[in-house]
């Protein structure tokens, strides 16, 4: 606070006095919003990818986030570099870790029931958990911030370096893979791909591949998230379970496939929740951002941003 | 610490738990008496399961190098209780196919609760050492007992602490202090937030704020904003560890500095809390837990046998002090059924109902005398403060080993 006085109590302050603290908390909880939001759209792009070429469900996509996360604490910890220069490292790993996961456990479940593939990567989740808490135990380890929790002080609203690059990050995450899918020849072919499968078989793409490559790119997004998460988040084999209920909720509530979709549903989360834990409290701010997740599917199922599509995964 | 001795460290626990687990496994021969002892020994709770678990080693030990219980060797029967499921699978088997007298466990208060049924059906007592959710000894049963203080002992220590130290050492009047308290809200955070307020009203505490979130939170920042424009001047927390990290960053990033904040157990007892939060950010941060290394050893008599006896066992020096609190109550437990002849639920009542031990005699500081119920009385949570990355003991003075500073 400027000139470091404390603001006097609620019931003490003057009206005009309240009109302006007003204002300062709306600017506050905006920008904490906005932070959370992008948070949020950075772990939900690569599951809206995914769920809208390959028709899958991943719901291991919390727990790449934490392999990652892992990758980046041991390659900052090994190699003694700033926790950015480890995406160098990160994302090719957690690309190819990606790729041989649709290959041997997706693929072959591709053309059975849908159930079946929940089921497989409910099992991932499970499976990927229990191996890290056996390998490095329950404990949290933490990432050095190396200056990325160095505060930004924009009058009454403050933010950590390390966020604002998130949001940075996922603005540019977003556009960058919108222009690789409309602009390049391997993104139009998983769009292809994603819009019928058959079609695009017989038009001569490897649909195996494609399907391989983006998967490999959806969770190396999260590879990018973990990189950026890391500094300002504890590890431990448990984070991804924190991020990634509300990720299914961007990624549904934005339209299931929309990328700037995920995008805008992630910043009204966020938002929402910001302003909902200050004004009403941290104990009902979920039941506000569920309560509005659940008008949406009532009256827009298909999401904000989701138009008709395919959906079949057999198309 | 280099990234080998980190693996090696985190490869330990499983390693030893398979190795404990299968050489505790023994058949009770006449001179020999068979207690089970049920914990988290893998999954996510590994770690101070598998702490807690080592103190009931040691007091066994002890014990049986003193000539044993009624003249006969105590063996103990392993249990992983992994989760609730598997809690209740491994009390039937250690029941039913290992034929023990009684269970000792179990640090996590959700299994605790789910293993107690069985054994409480069964007959078998059930000695618990370590969960602390206030409802495990308040169910009714007769057969449950417990020697390790409560989330009721949590929030006593956290308002007698405000009131005798905490307010002294701000050289103001207690009543004038602006109380929030926040707290996970699972039944852990809830179940002490509650204890809070009540002793905290019964006090005349001013508390102007109760608030839960999940234990899954990723941004705290709404109730750092929340507490500054209460003007509240000490936070207490009760949490896990994730939280406390969270709540720690984000109220020193946003320049909230309350006078004092004081934390409940978990994530707050936790070196690496300190080392992810930073030295500086910890320092003078309070904490109520069980009974610590760093603490008077005129009031924790026989503290440091117990840490050199951990040494010599397990090449290390003990992780937590949920050790210390397992073993302090095996002994009291092992000690009592020395006292009586045999081991029928009767007279295992009857040996716990005659213990009293007055407080600055154990291990632990505290004291044992068993209500109705099966609950510790005397037993209490002691206060504690970090200072240059060390969490020592300052309240009750009796215990401390330095003055409470803010």
């Amino acid at each position: 606070m400027a000139g470091g006085s404390k603001p006097p109590p609620l019931n003490q302050r003057s009206n005009w006095h309240g009109v302006l603290l007003a204002m300062d908390l709306i600017f506050t909880n905006l920008v904490n919003g906005l932070m959370l939001g992008a948070l949020y759209a950075i772990v939900s792009v690569g599951l809206t990818l995914v769920f809208g070429i390959i028709k899958v469900i991943n719901f291991a996509h919390g727990e790449f986030l934490m392999v990652a996360m892992f990758l980046v604490f041991f390659a900052t910890a090994y190699f003694g570099v700033h926790p950015y220069v480890t995406l160098v490292v990160v994302l090719p790993l957690i690309f190819g870790l990606g790729m041989l996961v649709q290959r041997v456990l997706i693929e072959p479940l591709q053309d059975s029931d849908e159930h079946i593939m929940i089921f497989a990567t409910v099992g991932l989740s499970i499976a990927m958990i229990n191996l890290m808490l056996m390998l490095f135990g329950p404990d949290i380890y933490s990432t050095p911030s190396s200056g990325l929790r160095t505060v930004v002080d924009m009058g009454p609203a403050m933010f950590l370096t390390g966020q604002l690059n998130i949001l940075i990050a996922a603005i540019a995450l977003v556009g960058g893979i919108h222009l690789f899918l409309t602009r390049t020849q391997l993104g139009r072919a998983i769009r292809a791909t994603g819009q019928n499968r058959a079609a695009a078989q017989l038009m001569g793409i490897n649909v195996s591949w494609v399907y391989m490559v983006t998967f490999g790119i959806g969770v190396s997004c999260v590879g990018l998230a973990a990189v950026l998460i890391a500094p300002l988040y504890p590890t431990s084999p448990e984070v991804g379970q924190y991020f990634v209920l509300l990720s299914f909720v961007v990624v549904v509530m934005g339209g299931l496939g929309s990328i700037s979709g995920a995008l805008l549903a992630a910043m009204i989360i966020g938002i929402v929740d910001a302003f909902a834990g200050f004004y009403l409290g941290a104990n009902v701010k979920d039941l506000v951002v569920f309560g509005i997740f659940l008008l949406v599917l009532i009256f827009r199922p298909q999401g904000l941003f989701g138009g008709a599509r395919n959906m079949s995964h057999v198309s | 610490m280099t990234m080998k001795n980190k693996l090696a460290r985190a490869l330990l626990p499983a390693a030893l738990a398979v190795a404990t687990s299968a050489g505790v496994i023994s058949t009770a021969s006449a001179d020999e008496v068979k207690f089970g002892a049920l914990y988290p020994l893998s999954g996510s709770l590994a770690l101070l399961g598998e702490e807690s678990f080592r103190g009931l080693e040691i007091a066994v030990e002890e014990i049986n190098a003193n000539g044993g219980v009624q003249g006969m060797q105590v063996v103990l029967a392993g249990g992983d209780a992994v989760d609730q499921n598997q809690a209740i699978g491994e009390a039937r088997r250690l029941i039913s196919r290992e034929d023990v007298a009684a269970i000792f466990g179990t640090y996590s208060s959700s299994r605790s609760i789910a293993a107690s049924q069985v054994s409480e059906l069964a007959g078998v007592p059930y000695f618990e050492l370590g969960a602390v959710a206030h409802e495990i000894t308040n169910r009714g049963f007769d057969n449950m007992y417990r020697t390790n203080p409560t989330a009721r002992h949590m929030a006593r220590t956290h308002v007698d602490m405000i009131l005798e130290a905490v307010a002294p050492a701000l050289g103001r009047d207690a009543t004038d202090l602006r109380i929030g308290i926040i707290h996970e809200d699972s039944n852990y955070g809830s179940s002490v937030a509650s204890f809070q307020e009540l002793y905290g009203e019964e006090a005349g505490l001013n508390i102007v704020m109760v608030e839960g979130y999940p234990a899954t939170n990723v941004d705290m920042s709404s109730i750092v904003l929340r507490l500054r424009e209460r003007d509240v001047d000490i936070v207490m927390q009760t949490s896990y560890q994730d939280d406390s990290i969270l709540f720690l960053r984000q109220a020193n990033e946003r320049g909230y500095e309350p006078a004092a904040i004081i934390g409940g157990g978990g994530g707050y007892s936790m070196v690496p809390t300190a080392e992810a939060v930073g030295v500086d950010v910890i320092e003078g941060v309070l904490n109520a837990d069980f009974t610590q290394y760093s603490v008077n050893e005129g009031f924790a008599v026989g503290v440091e046998e117990f840490v050199e006896a951990y040494r010599a066992k397990y090449g290390s020096d003990p992780r937590s002090g949920h050790s210390l609190n397992n073993y302090a109550g095996a002994k009291v437990v092992l000690e009592a059924l020395d006292q009586v002849e045999g081991f029928t639920p009767e007279t295992i009542r009857e040996a716990l109902m005659a213990v009293d031990i007055p407080a600055g005699t154990t291990a632990v500081g505290y004291g044992a005398k068993f209500a109705e119920n099966g609950q510790n009385d005397a037993a209490f949570m002691m206060g504690m403060q970090w200072r240059d990355g060390e969490l020592i003991t300052v309240y009750p003075p009796d215990a401390a080993v330095a003055d409470l500073e803010l």
